[in-house]
């Protein structure tokens, strides 16, 4: 329809690199939410809510993360608070993992594709 | 009965009669208007995530892209006739808009690693700091370097268009989608002016060797074809 | 049915895996993660991913919510 010889036939894609085993690395990575499996049973629907729980919590743990780093930087905390709101958020942290082993799930696995509108973290 | 959505396009054209789709499944049009969307008539609630089907649709998208450029669907599109006239009918001067833009357009991949150590690690230690202290520190020491890295991905983009910007009629920039992964980004060039941009781009990779770059394409415009849910992709938490 | 991505540049057994396999990596970034979407169709056959797709508008608006709020309490700051 809009080809012409100035608007010629697009060959099929061809894909480049020098580093081959570095990209096949990161995409495994940017395509790691892929399921590999079948399995509706009350397990995995279980398992489905609890990543989906667990993910925004781990979200707004990373927020309250940035947050006390910035104002430990704003420097408006006295050295006693630091040391209360580190401690606060490594258990935060410490308690998150617990609960991600409980569950079964890895890093990667909290990292909730939105489809277009990218990665949660 | 659900339909699988491989792709939509302005008119129809002629497919191969070969055309095989997900599960086998012989590959048609319907025309909406103004519209034709290529389906596969599909019998299950959902799709299959395996190599085959994810390489069958590409297959079937590559294969319209070859006549004329269409605005590719996601993996894993199921509905029914009617919500797919209702969706066409209802989006119909957006899609229009979109198939214009892409018109007469291939995309372009570009996708850079950089392996440096973004975090200063000389940054002063006290080994008397109180735990949580510490904790505290080292996160700040996590996100500078996460920052430093992202501010050096938006430069990365910057230089980039500098050298193949006057190709690219669009583009969409995703800066550090892994670690590791400096850029991912999608260009949308004319068919013509694809050999010039390879050239341009060629030049550039030259220009800096610590990047690693993978290149690919010509795509159908996976990338520019989406009209809904375009939030900012950056749950910006700087 | 060989997959018209299956370029590859022979080198030795190895590379030659690798290279496939980035050749589909490189497909399934383009066609899982882009395209055209209608919100709420997309069923991936996989219990947890059901739920992340048929919940998305609930879940982007309270993150959106949550980005609002933090961005509002900065810049009053």
């Amino acid at each position: 329809m809009e080809l012409s010889p100035e608007n010629p036939r697009p060959a099929e894609p061809e894909i480049e690199t020098s580093h081959v085993e570095e990209f096949v690395e990161q995409l495994s990575c940017v395509t790691s939410t892929l399921p590999s499996r079948i399995n509706i049973d009350a397990q995995s629907v279980e398992q489905g809510l609890a990543k989906l729980v667990l993910t925004l919590i781990e979200f707004i743990r990373r927020l309250l993360e940035k947050q006390a780093v910035r104002r430990m930087e704003g420097g408006d905390l006295s050295p006693e608070q630091i040391e209360e709101l580190g401690l606060a958020l490594m258990r935060l942290e410490a308690k998150l993992q617990e609960l991600k082993t409980q569950f079964g799930l890895a890093d990667e696995d909290l990292n909730l594709d939105l489809g277009p509108i990218g990665r949660l973290i | 009965m659900k339909v699988y959505i491989y792709c939509l396009t302005e008119g129809t054209d002629a497919l191969p009669n070969s055309l095989r789709g997900i599960a086998g499944a012989a590959v048609r049009w319907i025309d909406t208007g103004c519209f034709s969307s290529v389906v596969s008539d599909f019998a299950g609630e959902a799709v299959l995530v395996n190599r085959e089907n994810a390489l069958a649709h590409a297959a079937v998208v590559q294969s319209v892209f070859k006549q004329t450029t269409p605005l590719p669907f996601r993996f894993g599109t199921l509905v029914t006739e009617p919500k797919l006239n209702s969706y066409l009918t209802a989006r119909r001067e957006t899609l229009q808009r979109k198939l214009e833009q892409v018109r007469g357009c291939v995309e372009m991949s570009v996708k850079i690693v950089w392996n440096r150590n973004w975090t200063d690690e000389s940054l002063h230690k006290d080994v008397q700091e109180k735990p949580g202290t510490a904790f505290l520190h080292e996160k700040r020491r996590q996100l500078m370097g996460s920052e430093a890295r992202a501010a050096e991905a938006r430069r990365i983009a910057v230089w980039l268009e500098d050298k193949t910007g006057e190709m690219v009629r669009e583009k969409r920039i995703d800066t550090n989608p892994t670690e590791k992964l400096l850029l991912a980004a999608a260009y949308l060039v004319e068919r013509g002016a694809v050999e010039q941009y390879r050239v341009r781009l060629k030049e550039a990779r030259e220009e800096k060797p610590e990047l690693h770059f993978l290149v690919s394409g010509p795509w159908p415009p996976y990338s520019f074809a989406n009209i809904d849910l375009e939030f900012k992709s950056q749950f910006g938490v700087s | 049915m060989s997959s018209p991505f299956d370029q590859i540049i022979v080198n030795e057994g190895g590379e030659q895996i690798d290279e496939l396999e980035l050749s589909l990596l490189e497909t399934l970034d383009h066609v899982l993660n882009r395209g055209l979407v209608i919100a709420g169709e997309i069923t991936i056959s996989v219990a947890d991913i059901d739920l992340i797709f048929l919940g998305l508008n609930v879940l982007l608006s309270s993150v959106e919510t949550a980005n609002e709020v933090l961005r509002h309490r900065e810049t009053k700051l």
